[in-house]
């Protein structure tokens, strides 16, 4: 077994220095914090420029009374670029918004103020211009109808204090609230069950899910471009007349590739990390400052015991994937072409657990789903919280373990050179006599 | 005992019979040649000795050893040198000696040894340690070279060392053949279809055209029994005019 720590040495190197595999490794920690400056700079300059000034807002007035005048003046202390159009109708209003290069109409009808005095309630008209389609767009909305509404809070504030001084026009707005706990395990926690939902479902619905897709799909695509590559430059036939057994260059193949995978799973949940971090400041302000003030009971170490074990199983499973894809293609071109229609059907499962009911399915889906290792990690996020492994699990894992070890057997066999030297050579003139036709063409 | 033994060796490939009932002896020490055209089976022949592939038909010994009931026995005492064999692109060539040192030797000082007699024998200098993605054809199979010598295998079986190489590495290579087999008392089977230097390189050779042995006996024996300058006059008196 000493051979194998030099020819693990040898995957890592070769594998870490290859442009095709590093680029891949590196790409997500740069573009996903690019993205995530991105968008929360658009973010914040359209909010700022919806708030803090520069969103003009033209204003129809067919009521012209104290109220509607009042109201303007409102706008106009929020931030808004109010102005008003001397027209009479909507549509030579909608006219004017582009000499003044505003988006948004508000038009006050008549009555307004009798209306609102009489407790008959009024309407505004609120027209948007749809120029583009962006962030920015979509904000300065937003802060017109925030406008309005703050006003609207305003004017029931008069009207109850008018009807009856002295009481909270906020109890007579909302005369019934809530207070909404969870119960897990017999604990209980003072938060709401979206909340709490919410955050199992970041964590385990969708961390563990795109770890598992991002880890499985690069790691057989490492380990098909390693195989493919020694294919492509002839060293797999050396490596086969080495003193050391096919399960040495096996297993050699899928740590290696498992190693430069985990290392990209790592980077690419910086690169994630680093997205939200930038992002993070947006979500308080849209405010949920609740979430995340009470810790929620930690699994148990044997869910995560279970967890590491599946998705390890479910690593190796894919790796040998790769490897037979890589065996049996001639070069890298054709192992990258063929890799991807291998693993994402092998996905499919996976994501029917994490995001439907497995047992509504057709019972030859349902089948597939549990023939599948990948699918075990899943299973086991979704149920994280129990305290128990769910019961395909228990017999799942030691299940996926054994296929596994076939898969693992079979690709052995596979590396048989008899095997692969009549494939490769097969391959070889088949293209040849291609090259001979298109030649003779 | 012989250093090769190959008895009534035939090899199909499907319908495409690529040896055809070869026999033939190597003794131990001796650099043994076969040539022939493309397509004759000398690949073939080596890559069965190489334990790759599977006779179809009689059998192949390597030092008494059988290359398929002991298959993992003859790997330890073999190096073979791969047609076009590439290396590790993305590692230097002294990391490739390295790691290949570490595979065939348990000890870390005889692999420090090795490696240090592999880099000399390369000829390389400094640029064993640059990648092997930089290197040309000639300077990648002098590597390959010098890695099937620091194995010190009883058998070094070299399939085409020196084909598509300029005179330079070509003779670099050549060089390294000789003298190291004679330093060692290392056995060489190695294929060619350059005549001439295997002319130069070997004790004895072998004639093969379609998976069959045409002739065998010393360079000068061949030319003695067929009057002729060179190796490449015998071939064409045997095998006759194309
Ligand atoms: N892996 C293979 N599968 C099928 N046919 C092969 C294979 N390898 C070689 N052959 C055929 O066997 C014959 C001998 O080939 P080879 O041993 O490579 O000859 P040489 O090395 O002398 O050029 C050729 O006709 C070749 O096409
Ligand atoms: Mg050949």
């Amino acid at each position: 077994m000493s051979s194998l720590i030099p020819l693990v040495e040898k995957e890592v190197k070769d594998l870490l220095r290859d442009p095709r595999i590093y680029i891949g490794l590196i790409v997500p920690v740069v573009i996903l914090p690019i993205i995530g400056f991105t968008m929360s700079a658009a973010t914040h300059s359209s909010i700022e420029s919806a708030v803090g000034g520069g969103v003009k807002v033209a204003v129809l007035d067919l009521d012209k009374t104290q109220t509607s005048l009042s109201f303007l003046k409102f706008a106009n202390t929020t931030g808004l670029k109010v102005f008003e159009v001397k027209v009479d109708t909507v549509k030579e209003a909608l006219k004017e918004l582009k000499g003044n290069d505003a988006k948004i109409l508000i038009v006050i009808p008549k009555g307004f103020e009798s209306k609102i005095s009489s407790l008959e309630g009024s309407t505004l008209a609120l027209y948007f211009e749809v120029k583009s389609v962006g962030f920015g767009e979509m904000s300065t909305f937003s802060a017109v109808n925030r406008v309005v509404k703050l006003y609207s809070k305003t004017l029931s504030d008069t009207i109850i204090s008018s009807i009856k001084p002295g009481i909270n026009p906020t109890i007579v707005r909302t005369p019934l609230n809530t207070t909404s706990y969870t119960v897990i395990h017999d604990r209980i926690l003072s938060m709401p069950p979206e909340a709490v939902f919410g955050q199992l479902f970041m964590g385990y619905g969708i961390i563990v899910p795109v770890v598992l897709m991002i880890v499985s799909i690069m790691v057989a695509q490492i380990a098909a471009t390693a195989t493919a590559v020694e294919n492509e430059e002839k060293t797999l036939e050396t490596l086969l007349t080495l003193p050391v057994s096919r399960y040495e260059i096996l297993i050699a193949k899928v740590i290696g590739s498992t190693v430069v995978a985990v290392l990209g799973t790592l980077f690419s949940m910086l690169g994630f990390a680093l997205y939200f971090r930038i992002l993070f400041p947006l979500q308080e302000i849209s405010g949920s400052a609740h979430l995340g003030t009470t810790a929620l009971p930690a699994p148990t170490p044997q869910m995560y015991l279970a967890l590491c074990l599946s998705l390890l199983i479910a690593i190796f499973f894919t790796t040998s994937l790769g490897v037979i894809v890589g065996a049996l293609s001639s070069d890298v071109r054709i192992s990258n072409s063929l890799i991807g229609a291998v693993i994402i059907p092998i996905m499919i499962p996976a994501f029917l657990i994490m995001y439907g009911d497995v047992r509504s399915l057709p019972l030859a889906l349902q089948a597939l789903v549990y023939a599948l290792p990948v699918s075990y990690p899943m299973i086991i996020a979704k149920n994280m919280i129990l305290s128990e492994l769910p019961v395909e699990a228990v017999y799942g894992i030691p299940y996926s373990a054994g296929v596994t070890l076939l898969l693992l057997l079979l690709t052995s066999r596979l590396l048989v050179p008899e095997k692969l030297l009549l494939l490769q050579h097969k391959i070889l003139t088949r293209r040849m006599r291609r090259k001979g036709e298109v030649s003779e063409k | 005992m012989f250093a090769v033994d190959i008895q009534n060796l035939v090899k199909l490939f499907g319908s495409v019979k690529a040896l055809d009932g070869i026999s033939f002896q190597v003794e131990e020490g001796e650099v043994y040649g076969l040539i022939g055209p493309n397509g004759a089976g000398k690949t073939t022949m080596l890559r069965i000795l190489a334990t790759l592939l599977l006779p179809t038909k009689g059998s192949a010994k390597v030092f008494g050893l059988d290359v398929v009931s002991q298959a993992s026995e003859v790997r330890r005492i073999i190096a073979y040198l791969a047609e076009e064999a590439g290396a590790y692109r993305n590692l230097s060539g002294y990391e490739y000696l390295w790691i290949m040192a570490k595979i065939y030797f348990k000890s870390r000082q005889e692999a420090r040894e090795a490696v240090d007699l592999a880099v000399e024998a390369s000829g390389l200098g400094e640029r064993v340690h640059d990648k092997v993605k930089t290197y040309s054809k000639g300077m990648k199979r002098r590597l390959q070279v010098a890695r099937v010598f620091m194995a010190k295998p009883r058998l070094a079986i070299l399939d085409e060392p020196t084909a598509g190489l300029d005179v330079i590495h070509a003779n670099h290579i050549r060089r390294l053949v000789r003298d190291y087999t004679k330093e060692h008392n290392t056995t060489v089977i190695m294929s060619s279809h350059n005549m001439l230097e295997v002319e130069y390189i070997c004790d004895r050779v072998a004639l093969i055209d379609k998976g069959k042995m045409v002739a065998e006996g010393s360079p000068k024996e061949l030319k003695t029994m067929w009057e002729a300058s060179n190796l490449e006059e015998v071939f064409v008196k045997v095998v006759g005019v194309e």
